[in-house]
């Protein structure tokens, strides 16, 4: 009897501070969304347009030049690579890993759960507790034995991810179908004969979409930081292609000499996560109040 | 009011408390403030209540009673402004500072409140509830404190109160912890019980349970207590004295048998008229009251009763003022009707 | 209409056991803990066979001959189907034998009891510091809503929570290990040897993950007692009574929010074990993370699959746990209804 059933990781949860005025609820919104759309940009055109050097083959010559050295605006790394290169690289991989990861999961998860819970019976006992199972087993033991085995790679780091983001999805969805199908909405369509795939498509989704929405946020932000960790234990990304995770594993090594190869790094995760999850709060803020 | 029904001189020892009312409400304005707008729940209300009395606030929802009553006690959410004269036994009660309201809530105002469900909190003993009650006003230690609230259960008329004192909220029936409400809004013996709807969630033979067990209660303990309701029926068998509230402010005040056999406000009229009947024809229209109830937030000048109200004039465009047009009998309206009304509903 | 469970002549204790509606839902509860354990051994054993790359060929490294691989399958039994594999690592590891490991040819569980301490203890601390600093912090913020503790509090919360653990980890090192030479930056001490620099090699790792804990914990905390507080009738009557606002806090709202709290904490418990790998890798902690880490790089399939079945044992257990003392602190689900 657990209250907290949705199965959301750890993030998705309470309401901040209660009503503000209505400028500032539009601000919570706007603002990280924008900052969002800035680095996305700048990770995917950033290195087409402005003039900034490859972020692997550097000049060994070249290493650990501290931040605001001439041509490099966060200086480089023990191989010569510019940083802010890297980062921008970086920021590539890594987002486009959390959004195929959380696309697969919504599409497929999502679907998965709002099937089961609208089916009810035997179908959904038997796939819930298959996703039990999913959950109940430790993640990163068969992202690692994945990458270990298939060799690390952006491919085989999405798939492995996926694997634990389809339970997560489905879970959420399952709950709120749940709940939805109490409604007395549900029942009339029903009565009206509406084939279920009608009923799935125009009445649950749009209802469901909000939380799944909210939920893929959050989970933009947790994605991201396991692609990290994946590529800090040198399991994800592979070197010398850049992942703010392997980044900040390299600048470990030096860490007390040139702490900054660790904190430039940090801090584009840092931004990235607080964004999403600022996004993610204000969204269901919004939509919860309707 | 210090005469009786019959219009007698009440016998008084206490020649000075007879003329200080235990409870005097003047003028009192609540609002709530908000980001966009202010939503006036009370606008000037005033009345009087001896001690041991029992006066119904009567109103349909979004008449203000509840807040009024809750303003008493202080017990509204901080975006509430309240504001005028709340005096108890001669202390005013607005503006004052949270720690003395606190040692007033309880030993001398006690609430009762609608969803006794709700109201009683469901992973704590209602034996605990109890003692909590009795030990914020007293010295009691604990065992002390279980027997009073035992005789307190014995009170309210509870069967096997031993045994009820360690049981939870959910294995009482509705009807069982509202008699829990009234023993815990008891536990300090308060001098005037405010019951809030207090029998509104429950089915109509505990309704009357509840209300004999409250009249018994008062008449035993001479508590004065206000009545909020919105059911006319009840007010009328159970209150002495009647106000009449419509957008947070009173439009009629009498004694229970002057206000609902010479009713004279359109308003109170068509409530009372509303009520279904059994001297009525079969398959005749309930005489509804047409319209919606004000918008509080955006209140019209004048008398708020007026777009609903079939003797309604260009008079109405000033508010009437709430005076005593007659003794004991109190109304705020340019057009009161002059009849005496046919179907009032005195039981 | 009384409690089920005192109320009339002594039943059997089998019957009043069935009778228990708390105990039925523990019951109930177990019974669904089993299959999903099985599923998780499967699932392991299936996935770690998919996993290209003979462990024979791997132990003994390229140079080994074909011989010298056939016999060492022979040997670790790894010539047998999957499926009977499977069952004789089930019979083995409900009776408690979980095999040897491949590399050093310990006995897997001897292994696991001496790296689940030192993880134990870990995940011990974390939750102590955690919920120790959370639940003052939020009865404080929810005291005064939106005052500038509330707004503060919160503030550093959502941060906190947008912090990779990694990072926080390094960060800690920086600070208090290099700068402030406070606490060491990697190293374990046993409790046996020293319980003050046991202590001090545990206290970043374990504030590492605490932190993201205590952020969460308190959002959830603060939130949970202020929708009460502004939202449940039970505190109206609370205040009505007259008692002051912090035994309002604490004896009604507080009180309710522990069922949520307790909840939370044993889903937490689950996905801990992430946390756990990275911290413990990066403090050099010979912990169960750490252990299972080592296991997948040597391809010790036999400690691997047993740290897989040990994590959602925790991870299941916990959720159990959990669900056990609501059912059991909650008097709804205790005594049951009318």
């Amino acid at each position: 009897m657990a209250v907290v059933d949705a199965g959301a990781p750890a993030l998705a949860d309470q309401p901040m501070a209660p009503r503000r005025r209505g400028w500032a609820r539009g601000l919570e919104i706007v603002v990280p969304a924008t900052v969002l759309g800035i680095l996305a940009v700048a990770c995917f055109l950033g290195p087409l347009v402005l003039p900034i050097p490859d972020p692997i083959g550097g000049n060994v010559l070249e290493s650990y030049l501290p931040s605001f050295s001439p041509g490099h605006l966060l200086g480089t790394d023990p191989n010569g690579n510019d940083i802010l290169a890297r980062i921008l690289h970086g920021g590539q991989s890594s987002l486009t890993v959390a959004l195929a990861v959380n696309l697969l999961g919504l599409l497929v998860g999502g679907t998965l759960g709002a099937l089961s819970g609208f089916a009810g019976g035997i179908t959904d006992t038997v796939i819930m507790r298959l996703l039990d199972v999913l959950i109940a087993f430790p993640s990163l033991v068969l992202t690692l034995a994945v990458a270990q085995s298939l060799g690390p790679s952006q491919t085989n780091t999405i798939l492995a991810l996926a694997f634990f983001s389809v339970p997560a999805f489905a879970r959420v969805s399952r709950a709120a179908t749940l709940r939805l199908r109490e409604l007395p909405f549900m029942a009339a369509a029903g009565l009206c004969g509406t084939p279920v795939r009608r009923v799935l498509l125009r009445h649950v989704a749009p209802n469901i979409a909000p939380q799944l929405i909210t939920f893929a946020m959050l989970g933009m932000g947790i994605v991201i930081v396991i692609e990290g960790a994946l590529s800090f234990l040198g399991l994800g990304i592979p070197p010398p292609a850049p992942s703010w995770g392997n980044m900040i594993a390299q600048g470990q090594q030096s860490l007390s000499a040139t702490p900054m190869l660790v904190v430039w790094p940090s801090v584009a995760l840092f931004v990235t996560v607080l964004a999403f999850n600022l996004l993610g709060e204000s969204l269901r803020a919004r939509w919860s109040r309707q | 009011m210090s005469i009786d029904r019959a219009g007698n001189d009440v016998l008084v020892t206490d020649p000075e408390s007879a003329t200080r009312s235990l409870l005097e409400v003047t003028d009192l304005r609540v609002y709530f403030a908000s980001a966009r707008q202010r939503v006036h729940a009370v606008n000037g209300l005033s009345y009087r209540l001896q001690a041991g009395r029992m006066l119904a606030i009567v109103g349909e929802s979004g008449s203000g009673k509840s807040v009024s009553a809750r303003a008493l006690l202080g017990l509204l959410p901080h975006t509430a402004q309240v504001s005028g004269s709340v005096r108890f036994d001669g202390t005013e009660l607005v503006g004052l500072p949270e720690r003395e309201m606190r040692r007033r809530r309880g030993a001398d105002i006690a609430m009762v409140f609608q969803d006794p469900a709700r109201s009683l909190n469901p992973t704590m003993r209602i034996g605990t509830q109890i003692t909590e009650a009795v030990r914020a006003h007293s010295d009691l230690d604990r065992n002390a404190a279980r027997d009073r609230a035992v005789e307190l259960l014995r009170l309210v008329r509870l069967a096997a109160p031993q045994r009820r004192f360690f049981e939870y909220p959910h294995q009482l029936s509705g009807g069982m912890r509202q008699r829990v409400m009234i023993a815990i809004a008891l536990a300090a013996s308060p001098r005037l019980l405010v019951a809030d709807e207090a029998t509104t969630a429950l089915d109509v033979t505990t309704q009357a349970q509840i209300m004999e067990l409250l009249l018994e209660l008062q008449q035993r303990l001479g508590m004065a207590v206000i009545m909020i309701t919105h059911d006319l029926g009840l007010a009328a068998s159970y209150a002495q004295d009647v106000i009449v509230m419509y957008a947070g402010r009173a439009v009629e005040y009498a004694q229970a048998s002057t206000l609902f056999t010479r009713v004279r406000m359109p308003y109170t009229r068509a409530l009372l008229g509303a009520l279904p009947q059994l001297e009525r024809e079969p398959h005749t229209l309930l005489p509804v009251i047409p319209g919606q109830p004000p918008d509080l937030s955006a209140l019209p000048a004048g008398c708020p009763f007026r777009p609903r109200c079939d003797a309604a004039s260009d008079d109405c465009a000033t508010a009437p003022p709430f005076a005593e047009h007659e003794p004991g009998h109190w109304w705020a309206c340019w057009h009161p009707a002059e009849e005496t009304s046919q179907d009032g509903a005195s039981r | 209409m009384t409690a089920v469970v005192d109320e009339g002549p002594p039943a059997s204790l089998a019957a009043r056991l069935v009778a228990s509606p708390s105990l039925r839902l523990i019951g109930k509860r177990l019974l669904t803990a089993v299959p999903i354990l099985l599923g998780v051994s499967v699932l392991s054993f299936w996935v770690l066979n998919l996993i290209p790359g003979n462990a024979a060929q791997q132990l003994l490294g390229a140079e080994a001959t074909p011989e010298q691989v056939r016999a060492l399958e022979l040997r670790l039994g790894l010539d047998e189907p999957a499926v009977s594999r499977y069952l004789s690592w089930l019979g083995g590891a409900l009776t408690g034998d979980l095999g040897a490991s491949l590399v050093s040819d310990q006995p897997v569980t001897e292994l696991l009891w001496s790296h689940l301490a030192v993880s134990g203890e870990l995940v011990l601390l974390a939750f102590l510091i955690s919920l120790g600093l959370a639940i003052p912090v939020a009865l404080l913020a929810a005291y005064k809503p939106n005052s500038l503790f509330d707004r503060i509090s919160m503030i550093v919360s959502i941060s906190g929570l947008s912090v990779a653990n990694y990072v926080l980890a390094l960060l800690l090192v920086l600070v208090f290990a290099v700068q402030l030479a406070m606490f060491p930056a990697i190293g374990f001490v046993p409790l046996g040897e020293s319980v003050g620099d046991n202590l001090r090699s545990l206290a970043l790792p374990a504030s590492a993950i605490a932190f993201p804990l205590f952020c969460f914990y308190t959002r959830f905390l603060r939130g949970d007692l202020v929708d009460q507080l502004q939202g449940e009738d039970y505190i109206v009557t609370a205040r009505a009574k007259g008692i002051g606002p912090w035994q309002v806090l604490l004896r009604h709202a507080f009180r309710n929010s522990t069922f949520g709290l307790i909840t939370v904490v044993g889903l937490n418990l689950g996905t801990l074990i992430g946390a756990t790998v990275i911290t413990e890798q990066i403090f050099a902690l010979p912990g169960l993370g750490q252990l299972m880490l080592q296991a997948i790089n040597s391809r010790d399939f036999v400690v691997v699959q047993a740290c897989v079945v040990v994590f959602a044992v925790v991870a299941v257990g916990a959720n159990l746990l959990a669900d056990l003392l609501y059912a059991v602190l909650d008097p709804r689900i205790r005594y049951g209804s009318r």
